[in-house]
């Protein structure tokens, strides 16, 4: 408002002219007014002047004509005029001399009347004494003869020039005044018309300002609303923030803050608001560049900021750094933008181009590649590797020709190839291509010309992909139709196919030996020709239902049915079917065989089994009167012999004691040769009942009854804990008690024996094995060792029957398990055994 | 009536001998009546047949299983229905160490179940012993004819 500056200073000038002339003409007519007053005062003064020159005079007068009448009469009453006259007079000339104090020519007519009236009052104060002292007459004389009458004349004289003085100098006086008066009004008037002429001059002059003031104001306004309107209407938030240090407290923010972060322009901010909203994981990246703010004045950053709603946005943020004149940080002034949909658009344009990138990139069925608009490769993914054999490194940058045969590339196939794309945006060909080690394959290509936004070509995308494997295939397929074929027409089986209505379309050499039927004569008749008439209606059924609900029942199992052949008779068949697809229908094929004779060998084999169950019986009924009656001769052999080294002992020499006495043991071996044999069998006979056995509990309760048979012996047993088994548990208690018992006998030759049950790890199989450290064997002998009656040592060495280990064998069998030894002589045996 | 009497079941003259010396050479002096078969010691004890009107009331039955005419686990079945011999201690003393045999006389109320070891030395230890349990330490049940 330069203009404003120095209307402002007219207009103050202007006032102070008009000031300036209205005090002076103040100033003027109060001089104008004194004057008046003081000329009415002098007036005044004149008037009591001349009043009192006047009266003194009169006074005079009468006390003159008192004393003459005194001089006459001698009455002295006439004198009572002389008398006030000489106590008034003097007062009255001291105050004509007081009111004539400034008028020193009056102050000496004054001093001639002061002399003059004095004298004249002597004269009279003569003329009384004469009177009194010389009687009428001689006063009659003095005062005819005196002087009082020129005295008087003279008084007269002197008053009358002092009363012209006070008139001349009134008259002198008055002139001025009144000249006075007359500048006065003319300074008034004149004054009065400047004063009058510079008030509106500046009143005009203030309209005019007021008016393009409150046009300025109308335009800022203005301009405010559309600043106000453009922020509203805008992305971008401006804001304000005051620095101190360096944080900064929001001071001033747009309107539009709202949208992104949902805070109303003029809500009360805590100073830490912006960091307390940024994204946690943002804060310490944005707190490391802000830095750069005052290093640079401005910065640019994106981070994401939390709404009032919680919600993150992702904000775009310029902001620049005010300084004041010393350069101290003073605001930070900026815009904030949201890109939260510009984030998430790059973010899901990236993860797509990723994925396609990962897509084309993980492809190995198909080489994916681009060319350049001259045809040099710029990609390669894993496919275009194992295809054409090249690496990455290898090809960028080459010409795609070397991908031709070279007949191909004589007669120009690359180039018009890739012509052909950028003619009609995409070209397509099956032909023959070149490996890298130029080897051939057969190839599908696709060539699709790429191009950008304004159509301008930028090059191609080519997708070849083998078909080598595909002719393989097909050829692969055709053999194995044929093998179909040949195996069909083969087969002992019968195959056959049939339609979706169950029409019979395939029929091979099996089914025309097994039928009856040959191929010409059931084609396209229903499979119920091949069917006894009572399975024909479940047959109707299961195939409506199938096509139905594709529910299978028959399908995909093998189900043992009946079967009609040609002539009318029944036979047993075992059917295996299958569905499949053949376009939109189903066919079926199946596999029969006729399985008479099967049957009749399974009846076979039940027969034998009844029989064997019978045999079994009568081996147990044998058993049983063998263990009975086999013993009872035994019995006597021993009792009777016995009987007489008792009663004949004294008729007996020592050999026929001896001979007794050999009797009696052959009985006791036998006995126990009965007794094994009677358990081995008795192990084979029976189911097994398989259950959770605890394998430790029963060595351990085995050992403690060797130990209790013999308690003196030294045999540490070490059993290891937790063996638990899936067995029978009669059966494994004899396995353990023979093994160990076999341990206890071959380490009764020991002072100090060790015998180990334990497990391990054998073939992939648990095996459990006995260890003693006692005679052993020669490992020549091992597979004896199982044998029933087999024994590697003598009798009198280690007694026994030779079959204690093959009844562990056959239980061991019967459990599906294996038993094997491990022996060196003298240094012990080890026996396995797996369940 | 208490006549002390062992009745011993057995259909094998060489086994009765054997017996009888070991029962002798222990010393067990009691009256050894004599049954070769399940029916006669039936008799014997119900006095029926031949024994009609004379049933004998021994104090322990030695009892085979494996007998002529009537087996030995009928016999103890038998002996166990009847009122008059419920109580009636009986020992099965036999060849066979066959499982069912066992677990049949346990079933049926056997007191023991004895086998008969071959050696002859073990088997005149079994009958000392036995003798000694029931013939000696054993209180025998009251007798209904006798309460």
């Amino acid at each position: 408002m330069g203009t404003g500056l120095s209307l402002e200073r007219r207009i103050q000038l202007g006032f102070g002219i008009a000031v300036a002339i209205i005090v002076a003409v103040g100033a003027a007519s109060l001089r104008s007014t004194d004057a008046t007053v003081r000329g009415a005062h002098w007036v005044a003064h004149t008037l009591q002047v001349r009043a009192e020159l006047e009266a003194g005079f009169a006074d005079l007068m009468e006390a003159e004509t008192g004393v003459r009448g005194y001089v006459i009469t001698g009455d002295t009453s006439y004198l009572a005029p002389y008398q006030f006259v000489r106590a008034t007079l003097n007062g009255r000339l001291a105050g004509l001399r007081a009111l004539t104090a400034d008028n020193p020519a009056q102050q000496r007519r004054l001093d001639s009347l002061d002399a003059l009236v004095a004298t004249r009052l002597e004269r009279f104060q003569w003329t009384v004494d004469t009177r009194r002292t010389g009687g009428p007459a001689a006063a009659g004389r003095a005062v005819i003869g005196g002087r009082g009458k020129e005295l008087m004349q003279q008084v007269r004289g002197l008053v009358r020039r002092m009363e012209e003085e006070e008139e001349r100098l009134l008259a002198e006086r008055s002139a001025a005044l009144q000249a006075k008066a007359r500048l006065a009004r003319l300074a008034a008037w004149g004054g009065g018309l400047v004063a009058v002429t510079l008030a509106v001059v500046a009143g005009a002059l203030i309209t005019r300002e007021l008016a393009g003031r409150r046009r300025a104001e109308q335009t800022l306004e203005q301009t405010r609303t559309r600043f106000q309107q453009m922020l509203a209407s805008s992305t971008a938030v401006i804001y304000a923030n005051a620095v101190s240090g360096s944080t900064f407290s929001p001071t001033w923010v747009s309107e539009n803050v709202t949208r992104i972060t949902g805070y109303a322009a003029g809500e009360p901010l805590e100073p830490t608001w912006w960091l307390d909203n940024l994204h946690p994981d943002d804060r310490a990246r944005v707190l490391a560049e802000l830095p750069a703010l005052f290093a640079n004045d401005q910065l640019t950053m994106e981070y994401r900021f939390r709404a009032k709603d919680g919600v993150y946005h992702w904000v775009h943020d310029e902001a620049r750094l005010l300084r004041d004149a010393a350069g101290n940080p003073v605001e930070v002034v900026g815009s904030w933008v949201d890109i939260t949909d510009r984030r998430q658009a790059e973010a899901s344009l990236r993860a797509s181009e990723a994925r396609l990138r990962l897509l084309v990139g993980s492809v190995r069925d198909y080489a994916i590649y681009m060319l350049d608009p001259e045809g040099h490769v710029r990609s390669w993914n894993a496919g275009a590797r194992q295809i054409k054999g090249y690496t990455e490194s290898e090809i960028l940058g080459q010409h795609s020709s070397r991908f031709y045969t070279p007949e191909d590339v004589a007669a120009g196939r690359p180039d018009a190839s890739l012509q052909a794309a950028a003619a009609h945006g995409q070209f397509a060909e099956e032909a023959w291509r070149v490996r890298k080690d130029g080897s051939r394959f057969w190839a599908d290509i696709v060539i699709n010309a790429v191009r950008d936004d304004r159509g301008a070509l930028v090059g191609f995308a080519k997708v070849t992909r083998d078909l080598t494997e595909r002719k393989r295939a097909e050829q692969a397929l055709r053999a194995s139709e044929e093998r179909f074929r040949i195996l069909a027409a083969t087969a002992n089986d019968a195959i056959l196919s049939a339609d979706s209505h169950g029409n019979i379309t395939y029929f091979n050499p099996g089914a025309e030996r097994i039928f009856g039927f040959t191929a010409e004569e059931v084609s396209g008749r229903p499979l119920t020709t091949l069917m006894p008439e009572r399975f024909q209606d479940a047959h109707h059924a299961g195939l409506a239902r199938y096509l139905a609900t594709g529910e299978p029942r028959v399908i995909g199992r093998t189900v043992e049915l009946a079967g009609r052949r040609k002539d009318g008779t029944e036979f047993p068949l075992e059917l295996s079917l299958a569905a499949w697809k053949q376009g939109a229908d189903v066919a079926f094929t199946a596999i029969i065989r006729d399985i008479t004779a099967r049957k009749e060998a399974e009846d076979t084999l039940r027969r034998y089994a009844s029989q064997l169950e019978a045999a079994n019986h009568e081996l147990e009924a044998f058993s049983y009167s063998v263990s009975h009656d086999l013993r009872a001769p035994l019995r006597s052999l021993d009792g009777f012999s016995q009987a007489l080294l008792e009663d004949y002992h004294d008729r007996l020499d020592d050999t026929g004691r001896d001979f007794l006495q050999r009797v009696r043991a052959a009985s006791q071996r036998m006995a126990t040769l009965i007794d094994d044999l009677l358990s081995l069998s008795r192990v084979t006979r029976g189911e097994l009942q398989v259950r959770e056995v605890d394998l430790s509990a029963l060595a351990g309760a085995a050992a403690a009854e060797l130990q209790k048979s013999d308690p003196e012996r030294e045999v540490s047993f070490t059993i290891a804990p937790d063996l638990v088994v899936r067995a029978d548990p009669g059966l494994l208690r004899i396995v353990l008690q023979n093994l160990l018992a076999n341990a206890w006998k071959f380490t009764g030759k020991c002072p100090r024996a060790r015998v180990e049950v334990g497990s391990m790890a054998h073939d992939g199989r648990r095996a459990f094995f006995v260890r003693d450290d006692g005679a052993g064997f020669d490992m020549a002998y091992a597979a004896k060792l199982f044998g029933a009656f087999q024994r590697l040592h003598a009798s009198d060495e280690f007694p026994g029957s030779g079959i204690g280990l093959a009844t562990v064998q056959r239980i061991i069998h019967r459990h599906g398990g294996q038993v094997w030894a491990e022996g060196t002589p003298g240094r012990g045996a080890t026996f396995y055994f797996t369940l | 009536m208490h006549d002390r009497s062992i009745l011993l079941v057995e259909d094998n003259p060489d086994d009765e001998a054997l017996t009888r010396r070991a029962l002798a050479k222990n010393n067990i002096q009691n009256e050894i009546l004599l049954a070769r078969d399940g029916a006669e010691a039936l008799d014997r004890l119900f006095g029926t047949g031949p024994h009609a009107g004379r049933p004998a009331a021994p104090e322990l039955v030695l009892l085979d299983l494996k007998l002529p005419k009537v087996d030995g686990l009928e016999v103890l079945r038998r002996i166990r229905a009847n009122p008059g011999t419920r109580l009636l201690p009986v020992v099965i003393l036999t060849s066979s160490r066959e499982e069912k045999d066992v677990v049949s006389g346990y079933g049926l109320g056997a007191n023991s179940y004895i086998r008969k070891p071959v050696d002859f030395g073990q088997f005149v230890e079994a009958v000392r012993q036995l003798g000694l349990y029931w013939l000696v330490l054993n209180e025998p049940p009251p007798r209904p004819d006798a309460a």
